[in-house]
């Protein structure tokens, strides 16, 4: 503190108060104790907070695919349930369940909930077989059960429709011939040759995706330039005619590629019909299998830690790279990756050149003023407006108020299927470049405050213009804050939901929007985001149980992408930070 | 006002009546060839006064020192030369400066062009973010030169000249701004020279370097003399000393005495001078 000197003598009353100032002036509180716990607790909060929701996400997603053992358990009221334990808890069951019971148990039951104080173990087996039981999931407690397995070839089937299937394999039809026999002999042979069947389909899929979309496509232009060329020189002109011609010359040529693939696929189609698989459920239904139809199967009571390890990177992969089946809660999220990615860059593109113009001229150009700061304060107050309204506004002006301006310049003859006019890729990045413009803007602005001002002079003593200043010497330097501004945007722009699902994200897009078809980069497409994924994935879904632990899968996913696209952006800023700004004087 | 009872003659005087006085100007400078010549120069920012009627020739191939107390207008008439007065909004000139004859405040004075024939070197060495390399030429890429051999060549010879050459040629695309703050300071003369402007300014070049940085700045400023001509600003009596031709005292934006450095500070015309330069006050 002061050393004031002392002037006036010192009175008794005076020397108390003094001693009592001084006493304040060294209390904990001046001593800064309390504050550095009360801001270290703040701080330790916050992070346990943000660990904790890391830690349940992680808790829950990274074990998704991992295969576990498949029980199989005897009810004392005659059910057999063979399945995945995807739950387990401990709940009170309500007396009647315990009168339920069979009189020899009954005393052993009411035993074990006193030990339990009234609570028991319960557990949720992901049965499966949908066809033939009405439901994916049963819970079974543990007083119910009288006598438990891990059969050796219960098998688990993951197939393209209907859920999982649990059950022994009983018979296999391979090319027509059918054939009963050990498990383990007809596990040899569905090895054997799964793989081919699944090729086959997998041909069978690109005929009637790829191929066929192309003839498809094919069509479409030529009835696109007979609507055109009507549209431009009448119906009944030349150009017209000429059109109408060539579009049926176009459609009969196709029609014939159409035939011709058309016999491809049925083909394959038959050729797969004669494998199938045979399989006993635990309650001994028999059901059939078409072998296509079969995504992977394995008898998970059979896998040591390798094999385990092995599905659960097959299925990891299968979710990075693959598309989505089963109304999105089985299979891959590609397409979500894809477009989550694809739309957080080019709302980037967008938005980077447009905020750090505009903070450019309200640092560099704009007069100080009342104007600038009712601007500067409109900015700010954008980045809290509720994210939907941005959505409503990306709605109404771009795809209804520009999109259809578009549709009616440029894709007339389209009409009324609209091209632009629609909820789509391009809008969807516009909506949210909108919404990250103040993000950009921010910390672009302090960015270009805090060069030096002698940087400046010295760039326009050599005699530079102000717009070689600012883009040789003031963009260069402020980068690294620049950059810092886009990686908020992207950590933003990449977890927004809401206003995606009005201005284009969809559950389920038939085609990417980037793709070898010209002009390669579909902008106007619908497209899926992982974001949207989630949401559709936990609220959405008709098999929700099923559904959840892809929910904190998908999770993860999207965090890992806003990292790793945080950590790029952040590498950049690194070694832009070293070239630009080294040891400042 | 009110003056350190110590100091007396017109100048004194004057001032405090806030009456004009002629600057005692030597004799021996009229027989200079001159390449900035500034007359009754007069300077305001916003309301205040801080250049009153300065007239001040700087001879050609010589080393000018401006000296005087701190807010005497030295840096302030340094930086109308080049007009980077202008950057502030609040400053308004009467009088005129002319660069080899060319009025530098006419009305049409395309102010870009004139910095080009300027080199200023300030207080704070302040190279660009960006390389050795593209500091040295930063005023020929403004230009627009883009010949390769062409920026090599300056960027050698304006190295050279700046004394640095030997120690950043082999890492010329390092970053400026790693270099330390003598280096910097040299590097921002490399710059100032690279574009062979007609005058050169320096504003306390000096003033944020250890003393060896500094020894070798005014080695430097030796070595430039004669190649070019230099309008220096220094607080640094030694400095000034050492390193002028001329030297001009400056007093609360009057010019009160401009000679010969040797006569200034060994023989000064005025009273004034002389308490200022044996340290009296200031």
């Amino acid at each position: 503190m002061s050393e004031s000197p002392r002037k006036e003598p010192v009175d008794k009353a005076r020397r108390v108060t003094r001693r009592r100032s001084e006493r304040r002036a060294t209390s904990l509180l001046s001593h800064g104790e309390p504050m550095v716990w009360l801001t270290g607790g703040a701080l330790a909060i916050a992070s346990l907070m943000i660990l904790g929701l890391l830690a349940l996400v992680l808790w829950h997603g990274l074990p998704t695919f991992w295969p576990g053992p498949l029980v199989q358990v005897q009810t004392h009221a005659g059910r057999t349930l063979a399945g995945e334990v995807s739950v387990t808890e401990r709940f009170a069951p309500e007396p009647s369940v315990v009168e339920a019971l069979p009189e020899g148990v009954r005393a052993a039951a009411r035993s074990e909930l006193e030990r339990g104080e009234g609570r028991t173990r319960r557990r949720m087996l992901r049965t499966g077989n949908y066809e033939l039981s009405g439901s994916h999931f049963n819970w079974v407690s543990d007083l119910e059960i009288a006598s438990e397995s891990e059969p050796e070839w219960l098998v688990l089937v993951e197939r393209l429709s209907w859920g999982r299937f649990y059950g022994t394999p009983r018979a296999i039809t391979i090319d027509g011939a059918r054939t009963e026999g050990e498990p383990g002999v007809l596990w040899a042979r569905f090895e054997e040759h799964h793989d081919e069947v699944r090729a086959r389909w997998e041909r069978r899929r690109e005929l009637e995706v790829v191929e066929i979309g192309e003839v498809n496509h094919r069509m479409e232009a030529a009835r696109l330039r007979v609507r055109a060329a009507e549209l431009a020189s009448g119906v009944d002109s030349d150009e017209a005619r000429a059109a109408r011609g060539e579009s049926q010359r176009v459609a009969t040529a196709a029609e014939e590629d159409f035939r011709s693939l058309q016999a491809q696929i049925a083909t394959l189609r038959e050729q797969n019909a004669r494998y199938t698989l045979e399989l006993e459920t635990a309650d001994g239904a028999r059901a059939t299998l078409a072998l296509e139809e079969v995504v992977r199967a394995f008898a998970p009571n059979r896998l040591g830690t390798a094999a385990r390890l092995g599905v659960y990177v097959d299925r990891t992969l299968e979710f990075l790279v693959d598309e989505p089946r089963e109304a999105n809660s089985e299979g891959g999220v590609f397409p979500a990756i894809f477009g989550t990615v694809l739309m957080t860059l080019i709302m980037a593109v967008l938005v980077v050149p447009f905020g750090v113009l505009a903070a450019l001229y309200l640092r560099e150009y704009a007069r100080p003023g009342p104007i600038v700061s009712a601007v500067r304060i409109a900015i700010n107050n954008l980045a809290g407006v509720p994210s939907i309204v941005f959505g409503v506004f990306g709605l109404g002006f771009f795809c209804y108020i520009v999109g259809v301006q578009v549709d009616e310049l440029l894709f007339a003859a389209k009409l009324p299927t609209p091209t632009y006019g629609k909820g789509g890729l391009v809008w969807a990045s516009l909506t949210l470049a909108l919404l990250t413009l103040p993000v950009v803007i921010v910390p672009t602005e302090e960015a270009l405050s805090s060069v030096p001002s002698s940087m400046r002079e010295g760039s326009y003593a050599c005699g530079a213009t102000k717009w070689q200043t600012i883009w040789r010497i003031v963009l260069p330097r402020a980068m690294p804050g620049i950059m810092t501004g886009m990686i908020l945007a992207l950590a933003r722009g990449a977890g927004e939901v809401a206003p995606l699902m009005l201005v284009g994200a969809v559950k389920l897009a038939p085609e990417l929007p980037l793709d070898a078809t010209a002009p390669f980069l579909h902008a106007e497409r619908s497209f899926m985001h992982l974001g949207f994924h989630i949401y559709d994935l936990g609220f959405q879904s008709q098999n929700s149980e099923a559904a959840k632990p892809m929910v904190y899968t998908t999770t993860l996913l999207l965090i890992a992408l806003v990292v790793t696209l945080n950590l790029l952006a952040i590498w950049i800023r690194a070694r832009l930070r070293r070239r630009f700004q080294g040891n400042q004087l | 006002m009110n003056y350190a009872p110590a100091i007396s003659g017109h100048v004194f005087e004057a001032i405090s009546k806030n009456e004009p006085f002629p600057a005692e100007v030597h004799a021996s400078l009229a027989s200079e060839a001159h390449v900035l010549e500034i007359e009754r120069f007069d300077l305001w920012y916003g309301k205040s006064r801080a250049l009153h009627s300065i007239t001040l020739s700087v001879p050609r191939g010589k080393v000018t020192a401006l000296i005087g107390p701190s807010g005497c207008g030295k840096s302030t008439l340094l930086r109308s030369v080049n007009r980077m007065n202008d950057l502030i909004d609040s400053v308004r000139i009467e009088g005129e400066m002319r660069l080899n004859g060319d009025p530098i405040y006419a009305p049409g004075q395309d102010v870009i062009e004139l910095r080009k024939r300027i080199g200023m070197v300030f207080q704070k060495p302040n190279p660009f973010p960006m390389s050795i390399f593209e500091n040295v030429i930063y005023p020929l890429r403004i230009d627009g030169e883009r010949d390769r051999r062409v920026l090599a060549e300056v960027c050698e010879s304006s190295l050279r000249g700046a004394g640095l050459w030997d120690e950043v040629k082999d890492r010329l695309n390092d970053s400026a701004l790693r270099l330390s703050g003598g280096q910097q300071q040299r590097l921002c003369i490399a710059r100032a020279i690279s574009a062979q402007p007609e005058v050169l300014l320096l504003d306390e070049p000096c003033s944020a370097l250890d003393p060896i940085a500094t020894a070798r700045i005014e080695d430097l400023i030796e070595e430039l003399k004669g190649n070019y001509s230099i309008l220096m600003v220094t607080h640094n009596m030694q400095q000034a000393s050492r390193s002028s031709d001329f030297t001009a005292f400056m007093y609360l934006g009057r010019l009160v005495e401009y000679g010969p450095t040797q006569d200034i500070f060994l023989q000064p015309h005025l009273k004034e001078t002389e308490d200022y330069i044996s340290g009296r006050f200031g």
